[in-house]
């Protein structure tokens, strides 16, 4: 692989307080030229999981892209802060602007191909992705949407169900519930209970997709066998409604789970950001 | 020619076993180190293997869906004899090339 | 292979009985014939065992001699060497190996110390027939502690003996010489060779006459004599045959032991050519060079018609990777250092 990683603790204070996110800017071999892409991993991942091991940095390295990482708050490397406020997705939307404006990201140019940024988001990514699109106009180029969803279906997480069975043991009668809660026990370098607040903070912002709807180019893409891809022409519709050109891919046999690692997932998110 | 098998490694965190979901070479390929070689999916996450080595693909093991446990064959490469292993490149045999000539009147006494 | 080394071997070598193979399988051979021949030899080092070793020296002598015989070792080489201290203490013959050169470092304490004092100490009561195996010098490009030069540094240690192989019939044969020694032997293979192959003859190593201990005339010439150890001679060889274009008629000599030298063989032929250049890929200051240079001026004063020179690497840390390029001794750098050599004027 070639490329610099210069993973650093994000040190800037937003709204007052250091978020204390893991942030890794990772220069290519050789630039294309092009504006950054911003990656934003998923519920339980971390930009290792979601990114690196996948082979997602290697590829867009060797595209020429200048690439920023970001783990989530509780994620990854980053910190896990005590209080709530801290996971909020508006809250990380505001971080998230601080690690773009610090990776030397400007606004967005006509006739500027190194202007502006890139997103690509997976599942909880995605939806921090559609939202910061939707609010970053004058930032954002392009957005990339892997296993995205109308809803949150961290919103209809049973907390206290959870609660009571990471205290003593009980079933959990909500099958969601039951499997976001496995896969983030899965990775013992989980910091469950940091999770947890996250899914909290969650519901106190649910996901509306129709609020706030980006107008940039937008790739939508899922498996074929991920339930997500159901609702995605519902999203692709908001977009186009708001006059955003909007391009689906569902890839053939995969699920929420391997969807990521597919090859025309890469080439096709490459492709279509590589303007 | 000497052959080199690479079996599946250890994908961390007592995970015993991957599913290939897609193969990104194919028998007959050189490959160069770092490569992608194949996707792989764990009980706990999908990864996409980097070439161990560069080489010649000779043999896969495994389509989509197949289960491999770690440990168990994953790929055969050919490699030139005994360069397996190496750290750094071997030596590349050049004729010899030179720029300085040599005047002397060499007195024979 | 280049020409230069086998014609350069067959002026001592009798053309009869040769088998072709690379330095690795001469060397991996001579190891096999050892462990099989002497049941108190011992083989282990860092993937040594298992893996058959980086470089493939130690390839299938696990599964053929057994895991007791030939084994893997942490990675660490102050430990590989002190156990080697205690095995030779119990009557075995080990033959370490340090996987890399630069990794030599963390065990001198155990060489330098330990090994070659024990039979000087113990008062001849506990000999370390141990021969330890250091891939050694550059030219194969790799990172940092991958190629260092380090003669100089075991030369200058009482109780250490010295070689370096500079094809692969010497390899075999002189790894099979220094196996059977009861003393130590700091065994210097030159990574850059381990590929390139070369006619053996498994049944005699040198000539009539010829001594395992001595240095050996690779190609005889009348005008100047080329002093060269391990991956220097193919280079020197190679110069000889370009000097022949220019009329300049070059002796090179391959100094094999490097500890104790041949002073005997530098000076018989220097008094024949009165005219020598040393080549080393070690830094110059205080380098095996300067010992050549005496014990020829020594020997040879009256006959030289030049002050002795140097051709080596420079006074750095070795360099990694491409850097190599000029660092190690070219064509061109020891040309040069012939022709000052010829052209010198006495003032």
């Amino acid at each position: 692989m070639s490329g610099r990683h210069t993973g650093e603790q994000h040190s800037h204070t937003v709204e007052g307080t250091d978020p204390q996110l893991y942030v890794g800017v990772h220069e290519p071999g050789s630039d294309a030229g092009l504006r950054p892409v911003l990656l934003l991993h998923g519920f339980s991942s971390s930009s290792k999981l979601n990114w690196e091991d996948t082979g997602w940095l290697t590829a867009l390295l060797e595209a020429g892209r200048r690439v920023i990482t970001v783990d989530l708050p509780g994620h990854g490397r980053s910190g896990a802060p005590e209080d709530m406020d801290s996971y909020t997705p508006s809250r990380i939307r505001a971080d998230l602007l601080q690690i773009a404006f610090d990776a030397g990201v400007r606004p967005l140019r006509d006739g500027d191909p190194s202007s502006g940024l890139d997103l690509i988001g997976y599942s909880l990514g995605s939806r921090l992705a559609w939202e910061f699109g939707a609010t970053q106009h004058e930032l954002v180029h392009r957005l990339v949407l892997g296993g995205p969803n109308v809803s949150d279906p961290l919103a209809d997480f049973d907390l206290v169900a959870a609660q009571r069975h990471l205290a003593d043991g009980t079933p959990i009668a909500d099958a969601s519930t039951a499997g976001l809660l496995k896969m983030a026990q899965a990775l013992p370098s989980n910091n469950i209970f940091s999770l947890l607040s996250l899914v909290e903070a969650v519901k106190s912002e649910p996901f509306d997709p129709a609020e706030a709807v980006p107008h940039m180019p937008m790739l939508l893409v899922a498996g074929e066998k991920d339930d997500r891809a159901a609702s995605m022409p519902e999203l692709a519709a908001l977009g186009a409604k708001a006059g955003a050109m909007v391009e689906q891919l569902v890839l053939p046999g995969r699920n929420h789970t391997n969807a990521i690692t597919s090859r025309a997932f890469k080439q096709g998110a490459i492709s279509f950001l590589g303007v | 020619m000497a052959e080199i098998s690479f079996p599946l490694p250890d994908l961390g965190e007592g995970l015993i076993e991957a599913t290939v979901l897609e193969w990104l070479v194919a028998p007959g390929d050189q490959v160069e180190r770092n490569q992608p070689l194949v996707e792989v999916e764990t009980t706990k996450s999908a990864v996409e293997l980097p070439s161990p080595q560069a080489g010649k693909v000779v043999r896969i093991h495994g389509g989509p869906g197949d289960k491999i446990n770690v440990g168990e064959p994953l790929i055969v490469f050919e490699v030139p004899d005994n360069t397996a292993g190496i750290v750094g490149t071997v030596p590349k045999e050049e004729a010899p090339k030179r720029r300085v000539r040599l005047s002397a009147v060499l007195d024979e006494d | 292979m280049s020409n230069s080394i086998l014609e350069g071997a067959l002026i001592v070598e009798s053309p009869a009985a040769t088998t072709v193979m690379s330095m690795q399988q001469a060397l991996n051979r001579a190891l096999d014939e050892v462990l099989a021949e002497n049941p108190k030899t011992l083989i282990f080092g860092e993937d040594c065992g298992r893996l058959g070793g980086v470089f493939r020296i130690t390839d299938g002598l696990q599964a053929k001699h057994g895991e007791q015989r030939v084994f893997d070792t942490p990675l660490a080489e102050s430990g590989i060497l002190g156990m080697s201290v205690g095995l030779a203490m119990a009557g075995f013959h080990p033959i370490p190996e340090v996987q890399f050169d630069g990794f030599a470092y963390p065990a001198i304490n155990q060489i330098v110390c330990q090994i070659a004092r024990m039979n000087y100490r113990s008062r001849g009561t506990l000999p370390m027939p141990i021969t330890l195996r250091v891939p050694s010098f550059g030219g194969i490009r790799a990172p940092e502690h991958h190629g260092e030069s380090l003669e100089a540094l075991f030369a200058h240690v009482p109780g250490l003996k010295v070689v370096s192989p500079s094809n692969p019939h010497e390899a075999y044969h002189l790894l099979k010489y220094a196996a059977t020694r009861p003393d130590p032997v700091i065994f210097m293979e030159p990574k850059s060779r381990y590929w390139q192959k070369g006619e053996v003859d498994l049944a005699r190593h040198d000539a009539a006459g010829g001594s395992p201990t001595g240095a050996k005339v690779m190609r005889e010439g009348r005008h100047l004599t080329l002093v060269a150890w391990g991956a220097m001679v193919a280079r020197c060889l190679q110069v000889a045959e370009l000097a022949a274009e220019d009329g300049i008629d070059i002796e090179v000599l391959d100094l094999r032991w490097l500890k104790p030298i041949d002073a005997a063989a530098l000076a018989a032929s220097v008094r024949k050519t009165r005219r020598a250049v040393v080549v080393h890929e070690a830094p110059l200051t205080s380098g095996l060079g300067a010992e050549v240079a005496q014990l020829i001026t020594q020997s040879c004063f009256d006959t030289l018609r030049a002050p002795v020179e140097r051709v080596t690497g420079f006074d750095v840390p070795y360099p990694s990777g491409d850097l190599e390029d000029e660092y190690i001794p070219n064509i061109d750098r020891i040309l040069f250092g012939i022709q000052r050599v010829l052209e010198y004027k006495r003032g």
